[in-house]
């Protein structure tokens, strides 16, 4: 760590995992309720649990970015943050602002919720994903403005890298996307469209160039390969996911109403999207293969090439298998699209985030490069065990997906909703299972921030190993 | 001596290809506003549907169920309900019996204590959402 | 160096020729999707290919080949050292480029005033759609020209190096290219 302010991340991280295991929580009783249907019934319906679900991990994403900003922004300008104070006030509020719409959800009735917060107002409230209440949303863009400022003027101010510029797009790009959140109109169709411009633009448009960034930052700063390469990389990437995921939005148009020319758009240009993942993967062992010295925090590394599979494989992968309209058009809202969606967030954004604060935590706790080994040691059986988990969790859904989709749509007498569910019940079961190893797996993960922090720390072992 | 790939030329593709892309997009998007009119069932669209769609909201029903198989896969699908069932009376009369405190053992949909005129909303916005021209989706009619 | 420059492959800036290869497969997925649709309708096809103006599309393709021929005596220009020759050369293809843009625009207009979109029927959408993405290409590649013409007006460019000059060639290429298929595939092929 070189410059004071960067201190601020480590709120963020903190927030951020502690959000992480609520999340994981939350999973569980949903995960349970697929099992047991009446688990915590009437007391924590599943809309709710689910609501809470999906809210904290897109809270504590967004805590993740906010800190990986924080603590990668100065150091590439060369400067202090132009005002630490603000990260931290706006920390507090966003904190405050999250935990208090998360009780609002688990406190009352959803729809007191929206009476309590004047929905009527401006109605905004009850859409996938978007569930906060109109003035949480005015929060969260009130929280942004003044992060993006911040983050802004420190770029400005001092030297102006491409990490730190596409990193300023991306994060910019999501506040701006975000403002469709407002926009709720009676007609379902549009309501719907303009859902999107949020939803897709945001997890395979604007967040993919924050991906890339930070895992640039993380690629520089652990292999030492030169920045100008690592720096056009992430250019050709950032180009082809735009370049194909913003017409590739498309293929959320399929059956919404919307007409049929999106069917070949839509198909065609997010058959793409696997390409720039593909790159990423491609680009990440490239460079840790060139890498002119072995870095001691090897838990960052195997993190960061981590994220570069595991995102192709649940973005590139698993998001082509149900892509073309006419495989979409049987497995459209499935447990398919579940087991896309797990795969998808854990590899591309959770692994991202806890690959930055597995390079950042350590420095920010005052070591010179990296947690010492038993710590690392344990972090990277919490990287295996959940990393498998998700995978493990992501075949049983595609399983339960597949036999979904052909019992309820696909056979010559296709069976009510609710039969098949039960019908692919062991599948829940398993899944349930797997999600306890999930648990797990993070558990062991904390653990490894409490221990080992007497011991030395992790030096590199024999020589740097040049590679051409 | 000229580099066989400039961090310049990756960056021109960058801006160009994202600007060409969404203008592209924005495109495709006029084209869509042109088009929907004739699919979107909007004279449906009435005072009732829109209380509906408020009833719909504020009571998180996306949170279990898909409508036009976007939402939660916990619960069956809604787009065609009113097709399922053949009635608003129907649906009305199915989300008013949930008993208050589930079934034992099951799935259940909660108790909202909808108002009649609640009730009747609800379900005209599901009916006037299974006037919309989805390409023929859902494949079945169990959604 | 320099005789090692002119035998470089691929000529131009490596990146670009990613980015060829992408658009190359974009549009030979949509071709591909354009003939497996045109076998499952033929009739459909056959019957509205006949309202589409053939010889505007005649003169566009001899448009394109010619701007082509036109960047090839470009680069050779830029590789005698003579700036001003390739300015020239490609404020010709850029010509022949608008010609191709006022004619497509003419054909465009004709379908619009007859109430024709997207969703007319499933010929039109891949007519629209094939040759308006590749439409906004040629926008593109001219866009692409301009830049390297200006460059080279003001001695941006050398027979040493030239790379600017052969990356902006080779995009052109392609978008030509691209429209050597479309022709006879959409508006010829029976």
């Amino acid at each position: 760590m070189k410059y004071q302010s960067q201190k601020v991340a480590k709120l963020y991280f903190i927030a951020a995992i502690g959000l992480f295991v609520g999340q994981i929580l939350f999973g569980l009783i949903i995960g349970a309720q697929y099992v047991w249907g009446d688990f915590l019934f009437p007391e924590i319906p599943f809309n709710v649990a689910r609501m809470v679900h999906t809210n904290l991990l897109i809270v504590w994403l967004l805590f993740g970015f906010m800190g990986a900003a924080y603590y990668l922004v100065p150091e590439e300008a060369e400067t202090d943050l132009v005002a630490p104070w603000l990260a931290t006030l706006m920390f507090w509020i966003f904190l405050a602002a999250g935990a208090a719409t998360i009780l609002g959800y688990l406190l009352v009735p959803y729809s007191t919720l929206a009476e309590l917060t004047k929905n009527d107002l401006l109605p905004t409230m009850g859409r996938e994903f978007l569930e906060q209440p109109t003035i949480t949303k005015l929060g969260i863009v009130v929280v942004a403005l003044a992060f993006l400022a911040n983050i802004g003027l420190t770029i400005l101010k001092g030297r102006k890298t491409v990490i730190n510029l596409v990193l300023l797009m991306g994060l910019t790009g999501l506040a701006v996307f975000f403002l469709f959140a407002f926009f709720n109109p009676v007609n379902i169709v549009w309501d719907k469209y303009y859902w999107w411009w949020v939803v897709h633009l945001w997890v395979e448009g604007v967040w993919e160039l924050i991906l890339g960034s930070i895992l640039a930052f993380i690629l520089i700063k652990t292999t030492g390969v030169d920045r100008e390469v690592i720096e056009k990389w992430l250019y050709v990437i950032i180009a082809m996911t735009l370049i194909t995921g913003i017409v590739g939005t498309g293929h959320h148009y399929y059956w919404i109403g919307t007409p049929e020319f999106w069917q070949w758009w839509g198909s065609i240009f997010s058959a793409m999207e696997p390409i720039p993942f593909f790159m990423m993967t491609v680009f990440a062992f490239n460079m840790v293969n060139k890498r002119r010295r072995n870095h001691p925090n090897k838990a960052a590394v195997l993190w960061a090439l981590g994220t570069a599979v595991m995102a192709f494989l649940g973005a590139g992968v698993w998001g082509f298998l149900h892509t073309l309209a006419p495989v979409n058009y049987y497995t459209h809202g499935t447990q398919i699209t579940a087991a896309h969606g797990h795969m998808a967030f854990y590899g591309a954004y959770v692994m991202i985030v806890l690959a930055i604060i597995s390079y950042a935590m350590p420095l920010l706790r005052g070591r010179e490069a990296a947690n010492s080994n038993k710590s690392q040691v344990l972090e990277m059986w919490g990287f295996w065990l959940m990393t498998i988990s998700i995978v493990f969790i992501t075949l049983f859904l595609t399983a339960a997906g597949i036999l979904q989709v052909y019992l309820q749509r696909f056979s010559d007498n296709p069976m009510p909703f609710m039969v098949v569910q039960e019908k692919v019940e062991l599948f829940y079961v398993l899944r349930e299972l797997t999600g306890f190893v999930f648990l797990a797996g993070l558990i062991v993960y904390i653990a490894s921030f409490f221990v080992g922090s007497k011991e030395p720390e992790a030096t590199v072992e024999g020589e740097v190993v040049a590679t051409t | 001596m000229a580099q066989a790939f400039t961090k310049a030329m990756a960056r021109n593709i960058f801006y160009g290809g994202t600007a060409f892309f969404f203008l592209l997009f924005l495109a495709l998007t006029f084209q869509t506003h042109q088009v929907v009119p004739e699919r979107d069932n909007h004279e449906a669209i009435n005072e009732v549907v829109a209380l509906g769609k408020k009833v719909w909201e504020e009571n998180d029903c996306i949170g279990c169920h898909t409508l036009l198989g976007e939402g939660a896969y916990f619960a069956p699908e809604l787009g065609n309900v009113y097709k399922r069932f053949g009635s608003t009376d129907a649906i009305k009369a199915f989300i008013a019996s949930r008993p208050k405190d589930g079934v034992p053992g099951r799935r259940s949909m909660p108790q909202f204590n909808l108002s009649d005129e609640e009730l009747t909303a609800v379900a005209e916005f599901l009916k006037y959402v299974s006037g919309i021209n989805a390409s023929n989706w859902p494949p079945s009619p169990q959604g | 160096m320099i005789g090692m420059e002119k035998n470089r492959w691929p000529p131009g800036d490596l990146v670009i020729w990613i980015f060829i290869m992408a658009e190359l497969l974009v549009f030979g997925v949509f071709f591909a999707a354009y003939a497996f649709t045109r076998a499952k309708h033929v009739e459909l096809f056959d019957t509205y290919q006949l309202t589409l103006d053939r010889n505007a599309a005649l003169i566009n393709t001899v448009a394109l080949i010619t701007s082509s021929y036109f960047v090839v005596r470009a680069v050779a220009a830029i590789r005698n050292d003579d700036s001003r020759g390739c300015f020239r050369w490609l404020l010709a293809a850029l010509g022949m480029g608008l010609l191709f843009l006022v004619v497509k625009g003419m054909e465009y207009q004709h379908h619009f005033s007859m109430g024709i979109n997207l969703s007319t029927n499933t010929f039109y959408m891949f007519y629209l759609s094939l040759t308006f993405f590749h439409f906004l290409h040629v926008i593109l590649g001219m866009i692409i020209l301009l830049a390297v013409a200006l460059k080279a007006r003001s001695g941006g460019y050398s027979a040493a190096e030239h790379t600017g000059v052969e990356t902006g060639a080779s995009y052109w290429h392609m978008v030509d290219l691209v429209w050597m298929i479309l022709f006879p595939l959409v508006y010829v092929m029976r």
